[in-house]
């Protein structure tokens, strides 16, 4: 016992160097630890737990991405043939509305065109079409019921249709501008020379009676003269796509305005209109002033 | 012929008295350090006893840092003179002295060693300061006030010319 109590007993010089050990670290403990203590700690527990905070994030999320992954086929079927039943109810109805888009589209455009020529217009609905046959027309919804008379002008938003060739109690036959057996009186935009158009088919037809000495290029419009009584004067009828001279007149080929084969809704045009109406159906393009050159007197 | 080691009651004497010149000096900060310095890198080491000296030198740091006007955190310039003491303690036994040229040499090296320490522990301890020019004072008066503390330490000796 002696023996171990010895062993166990410091020298002077271990107490010694043990204070000063202590003086010094409790001086450098005291001076880092700076004025508030209680930050420093705080901060430097920070610090140590940065590592342990971003694994433990690291392992959050990869829980979080195992937990998404793992939803079962099962779902992700069902939400697919959801998905596809609303779209197939969603194309269905777009189907169902696109006549009805189509039609308001036309009732709206032809509404405009009623607006625009003060007279007084009424508008009928084509039930289907002949003109692919020989002598063939279109075929309106309304009839006698309706006040129709034959030789009234049809007219669509693009131009003139053509006019009326039978009435029935309940349906009109309408013989189109571009039918071999159809005339309309017409004049060109520029020159103001008029002629009648004869129907060639397929939305063609070709100006008769135009003198050679007039000077016509292609593109130009070409109008209703109204000197028939059907059409009155200004309605468009179409652009003139080839000129060739003839030895008395000019070969006019017209291309027609009106779509023919999908004109839907027409508007009718009264028995005997006036010659003149207020607003022309076209503006006639105004002249271009001669510009004089620089230097001339 | 190496110095004797001056006595303990004689080197705590002159300790005393250089802890009582610290605090007497307050008002004049460039003496209070240089007195600081000679209190802490001449008087207090003794070889063989370290506590002794860093207990003296501990009084010195926190005679000077209790006698500001406006005291930061505290303990930077006690810790900073406790650790140049020790050095200085070691290196007194490690390289015995020869004479008075060798004592000014160690002493200005301490003197660098111990601006150092102080600045950075202070610096540590409160945060940035002005340095001042007391250091530049201590250093241009050493020879001085080193002539003097060798001789009180060492009344009997040369001057260590040969």
């Amino acid at each position: 016992m002696p023996a171990r109590a010895a062993r166990r007993r410091w020298s002077r010089a271990a107490w010694r160097r043990l204070a000063l050990v202590l003086l010094w670290l409790g001086h450098g403990a005291w001076v880092l630890l700076g004025p508030d203590a209680g930050r420093t700690w705080t901060r430097t527990a920070d610090t140590l737990a940065l590592p342990a905070q971003g694994a433990a994030r690291q392992w959050e999320g990869w829980r979080s991405r195992r937990r998404d992954d793992s939803r079962s086929l099962q779902d992700l079927q069902a939400e697919n043939a959801r998905l596809a039943g609303d779209l197939a109810a969603l194309r269905l109805r777009d189907a169902q509305e696109a006549p009805r888009l189509a039609e308001a589209e036309e009732a709206l455009r032809v509404l405009g065109l009623r607006k625009l020529i003060p007279l007084e217009l009424s508008a009928a609905r084509v039930l289907y079409s002949t003109r692919p046959a020989a002598f063939g027309g279109l075929i309106l919804d309304q009839g006698r019921d309706h006040g129709l008379v034959e030789d009234q002008g049809v007219l669509a938003p693009e131009g003139i249709v053509g006019r009326i060739w039978s009435v029935g109690p309940t349906q009109a036959k309408v013989l189109p501008v571009d039918a071999p057996n159809a005339s309309v009186a017409v004049m060109l935009i520029r020159s103001r020379a008029t002629g009648v158009l004869q129907g060639l088919g397929a939305s063609r037809a070709h100006i008769r009676y135009v003198s050679n000495q007039e000077v016509v290029q292609p593109g130009e419009a070409v109008l209703t003269s109204g000197l028939d009584r059907v059409f009155p004067r200004g309605l468009l009828v179409g652009h003139v796509v080839r000129v060739e001279r003839g030895e008395l007149e000019l070969e006019l080929t017209v291309q027609l305005a009106a779509p023919l084969d999908r004109v839907s809704t027409v508007l009718l045009l009264p028995s005997q209109p006036p010659l003149e109406v207020q607003q022309p159906f076209v503006q006639p393009e105004q002249p271009k002033p001669a510009s004089r050159k620089k230097g001339t007197p | 012929m190496r110095p004797l080691p001056p006595t303990v009651l004689r080197q705590n004497l002159l300790c005393a008295a250089g802890l009582a010149a610290v605090l007497l000096t307050s008002p004049f900060p460039s003496l209070q350090a240089v007195v600081h310095a000679a209190l802490v890198l001449a008087l207090a080491p003794r070889i063989g006893a370290p506590l002794s000296g860093a207990l003296w030198a501990l009084a010195a740091g926190w005679a000077v840092e209790l006698s500001l006007r406006l005291p930061p955190h505290l303990g930077g310039t006690a810790w900073a003179d406790l650790t140049v003491v020790l050095i200085a303690g070691w290196t007194a036994a490690r390289w015995p002295l020869d004479g008075l040229k060798d004592w000014l040499a160690r002493l200005a090296a301490l003197a660098v060693l111990h601006v150092l320490l102080l600045h950075g522990m202070v610096r540590l301890a409160a945060g940035p300061h002005p340095w001042g020019w007391s250091w530049l004072w201590t250093l241009l008066s050493l020879p001085f006030w080193g002539w003097g503390v060798w001789r009180l330490l060492h009344p009997g000796s040369t001057t260590g010319r040969r």
